[in-house]
């Protein structure tokens, strides 16, 4: 698979008015009626990378799992724990956007992104940003597409800060959940090396990193955050999972299943919407595109102002 | 009715300058090498002032050019002749500290060092910390993504705030919050430079203070020893809280301000912080140490205790006015290049400081690679400062040449906008235009700043070619 190649895939379909689905690993979306899948899982390996600069450059079809252990080799990881359903890409999680527990300590996947390579919806191939961790000459567009789910155009190479490899412990404490969301946030306010904080069926958990003081609380498995994310509970009739990111400290929400980054973030079950802001459906049956929920209608202009920048012809899905 | 009339009406007098005389401090910003006088400055308190302001600027297609403390290195906040300044120093509260959420909001004005201030009697502060946080705001630093010695390990303003209340040109108060859903409306904000909306409020994270923190001087009697200590701390698994490097006559310069103690016979000075809680800081002190011995450095000097700790800094945040204290004029740059070309690249700015005749001091973020050379010129005589613009931009040609970027921190502004034909191609000019265009379609935001026009890069012939295609094909010129 080449640039070029999908340039003119791209072109041709600007040409013939058709629709195009950018697919990675398919690990969440299905084909869409008469959309042609432009397919980017073919298109991997690691173009760049020197451990000493903290930087790695990888074709984005890349499987996320072949790039950690590539980087593990050297003693370093990704640092923003995304979840990985499988097969996973590294194109499709920051298509998606998806950072796990370590986000209130280390940064979300979209502060570890430095610059990327893309092709537009005029099949122009466009560089933004770069492999340097400070750079702002220009608009941001490399953070600004995190999470844009392929409506962009498509993403080819990124460069992402890395880090080095660090040893984790996890530590679990009995409680209620609203004791667990003050007393996780008064542990983010200390000195703890914490790189994790959820709670989750009656427990709070908590994962430290380095050299540190020793803990009374109850030593885990560390694959308890395989648990917490990625997360696929079983859910029953009508339900639905909904994904809501909300205020370290907001009290407890009803049907919690989960609370995860210092209570950031709660994984409810239910069947109605939860009265609450910046909510996601996040329906692991509807294979269909989410529901976008926008605070201002403002917002959602700009939005759709910078897609038709990117996609003018409309052909990404 | 005109727009300084309109404006005179809705404002009160403290509140509104027309006045030449009283203009003359809000004619340039950091880079006073240009100049301009606006049709007036106002400075509003609120947000719905704000709205006020553009509203009537937008009647009458006036532009506005946003300025927080007037800080900036290249020109972001020099005013248009046809223009108002929206000065937000007045906007300077903090709302809200929520210690167990660790976040504060704050009005734009506040200054950077005050939100730590703050925040100190709870034990957390504000991580980015430019060099000239006693001055610059925060809002100038989300417009700016402006970044300090903590950001190896901290990261940029833009990693540290959580949401922002923006006013777009025609007066929508809109929030952009990292928790919204979709493409990152909040990161394309940090760092825009004033040209997408006015940034009128501000959360920011708050970080718990370390428990301990150790900083570790190092001198170094070649700069490639010094260079190669900087790959190999970062190679062995530990993300100084702070890793600067001075060359020998910043040092000199930095010493004769400062008095900290500097070793004026090295030709690198190398400054490492380790922080965290006390069993990790003494570990990677220890490996730290060793490295850097292993690597040549021929004095090693330990911080005692705090005072010691944050006078040995000193030096280094002061290099800029000390080296200010030795020639008429400096012009600083800002470079960002990968760490492995570093002794490459100071070797190539020596040669030129020889051809341009010119004297440079360099100092720089060695942990992130971002370099601040310091030309010294005079302005007095003539023709020397557009010398000295020209040894900049060959400057930031190189870092560009060596896979690295025309501005790590201080941003484009005007200073910078014919290295941006160097560094992107048409297609993404273009489209830098069309988004600026999505939020301000009459580009009267900061106009002029941060994008060059496709026009002025084809008349300076620097546009570069991408993948064998001729830009602007279009144009009989080419
Ligand atoms: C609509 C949607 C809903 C999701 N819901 C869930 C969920 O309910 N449960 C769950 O566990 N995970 C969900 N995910 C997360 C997703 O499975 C993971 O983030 C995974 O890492 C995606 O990798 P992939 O390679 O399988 O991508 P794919 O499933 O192939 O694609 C995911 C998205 O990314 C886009 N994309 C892929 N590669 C690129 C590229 N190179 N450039 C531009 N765009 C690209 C696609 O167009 C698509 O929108 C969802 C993702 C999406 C988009
Ligand atoms: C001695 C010295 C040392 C410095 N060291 C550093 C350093 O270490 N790191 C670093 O990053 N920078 C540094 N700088 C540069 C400068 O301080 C920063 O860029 C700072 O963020 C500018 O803030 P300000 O409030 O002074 O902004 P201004 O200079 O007033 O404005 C800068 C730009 O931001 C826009 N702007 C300002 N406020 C807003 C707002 N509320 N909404 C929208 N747009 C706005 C302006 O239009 C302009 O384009 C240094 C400057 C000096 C003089």
């Amino acid at each position: 698979m080449s640039i070029t190649h999908l340039q003119e895939q791209i072109k041709q379909a600007a040409h013939e008015k058709q629709r195009l689905q950018i697919i990675g690993n398919q690990s969440k979306v299905s084909l869409i009626d008469n959309h042609t899948p432009l397919e980017i899982g073919g298109y991997t390996g690691v173009t760049s990378y020197d451990p000493a600069e903290l930087v790695v450059t990888v074709k984005t079809g890349t499987k996320i799992a072949d790039l950690q252990q590539e980087l593990a080799q050297h003693n370093q990881m990704l640092a923003f724990d995304t979840p990985d359903y499988g097969d996973s890409t590294i194109g499709g999680s920051y298509a998606c956007g998806l950072s796990g527990p370590s986000q209130p300590f280390f940064g979300a996947l979209r502060d570890f992104v430095l610059g990327i390579k893309m092709i537009d919806g005029k099949g122009q191939a466009l560089t933004f940003g770069g492999e340097m961790i400070k750079n702002v000459a220009g608009y941001d567009v490399a953070r600004m597409l995190v999470g844009s789910k392929g409506l962009f155009g498509v993403v080819t190479e990124i460069s992402l800060k890395v880090l080095p490899l660090m040893e984790e412990k996890t530590y679990s404490m009995e409680m209620g959940q609203a004791d667990a969301i003050i007393k996780m946030n008064e542990m983010a306010g200390t000195a703890l090396p914490i790189s994790g904080c959820a709670y989750y069926q009656g427990k709070l958990y908590y994962r430290l990193i380095g050299i540190h003081p020793p803990q009374s609380a109850m030593p885990e498995d560390n694959t308890i955050w395989q648990k917490v994310n990625p997360f696929r509970p079983e859910i029953s009739g009508k339900q639905k999972l909904w994904r809501v990111s909300i205020d370290s400290m907001h009290p407890p929400i009803h049907n919690t299943l989960l609370i995860d980054q210092v209570g950031a973030r709660r994984w409810i079950v239910s069947e109605h919407k939860p009265d609450v802001s910046h909510v996601d459906l996040w329906d692991l049956q509807d294979k269909k595109r989410r529901p976008s929920f926008d605070s201002h209608p403002k917002i959602t202009d700009i939005k759709k102002g910078l897609k038709s920048v990117f996609d003018p012809y409309g052909i990404f899905h | 009715m005109n727009v300084v009339q309109e404006l005179l009406q809705s404002f009160s007098r403290e509140q509104i300058i027309v006045d030449d005389e009283q203009k003359a401090p809000f004619e340039c910003d950091g880079l006073s090498a240009y100049r301009e006088k606006p049709l007036a400055v106002v400075l509003p308190a609120s947000i719905e002032e704000v709205q006020l302001a553009l509203n009537i600027c937008r009647k009458y297609k006036t532009p506005v050019i946003t300025r927080g403390s007037g800080t900036g290195l290249s020109g972001g906040a020099l005013p248009t002749q046809d223009g108002v300044v929206l000065g937000l120093s007045k906007m300077n509260r903090i709302l809200n500290i929520d210690p167990l959420a660790r976040t504060a909001v704050v009005e734009p004005g506040v200054r950077n060092i005050t939100i730590s201030q703050e925040a100190a009697p709870h034990n957390l502060y504000y991580a980015p910390d430019p060099s000239s946080q006693v001055a610059c705001s925060i809002g100038g630093n989300v417009a700016e993504n402006s970044g300090g010695v903590h950001c190896l390990k901290y990261g940029l303003t833009v990693h540290n705030v959580l949401a922002i209340k923006v006013i777009t040109l025609d007066g929508e108060e809109l929030t952009l919050d990292y928790k919204d859903d979709g493409i990152d409306l909040l990161a394309l904000l940090n760092g825009s430079e004033g040209l997408l909306g006015i940034i009128v409020e501000i959360k920011v994270k708050l970080l718990p203070k370390a428990e301990a923190s150790q900083l570790i001087m190092a001198a170094f009697h070649k700069v490639s020893d010094c260079a190669n200590a900087v790959t190999n701390i970062l190679k062995s698994g530990i993300i100084p809280a702070g890793l600067e490097m001075m060359d020998q006559f910043s040092i000199e310069a930095a010493e004769a301000f400062a008095h900290v103690g500097y070793p004026l016979e090295a030709a690198a000075l190398l400054l490492c912080e380790v922080d965290g809680n006390q069993y990790q800081v003494e570990a990677d002190t220890k490996k730290v140490s060793s490295l850097l011995n292993e690597n040549g450095a021929y004095l090693l000097k330990l911080s005692q205790n705090d005072e010691e700790r944050i006078a040995l800094w000193q030096g280094r945040k002061n290099a800029f006015p000390a080296v200010g204290r030795l020639s008429p004029d400096y012009y600083c740059m800002d470079g960002t290049i990968p760490r492995n070309k570093l002794a490459y690249v100071l070797d190539q700015i020596d040669d030129m400081s020889k051809r341009y005749e010119l004297k440079v001091a360099n100092v720089f973020h060695a942990g992130d690679g971002n370099l601040h050379p310091l030309i010294l010129y005079d302005a007095q005589i003539p023709g020397e400062l557009e010398k000295t613009e020209q040894f900049g931009a060959e400057i930031l040609k190189l870092c560009i040449d060596v896979g690295g970027t025309i501005t790590g921190e201080h941003g484009v502004g005007v200073e910078k906008l014919d290295s941006m034909c160097q560094q992107f191609s048409a297609p993404e000019i273009e489209i830098f235009h069309q988004i600026k265009q999505v939020f301000d379609p009459e580009n009267l935001l900061n106009p002029g700043k941060a994008v060059p026009t496709l026009h002025r890069c084809a008349e300076l012939g620097q546009m570069h070619v991408h993948h064998g295609e001729l830009p602007f094909a279009h144009l009989e010129r080419f």
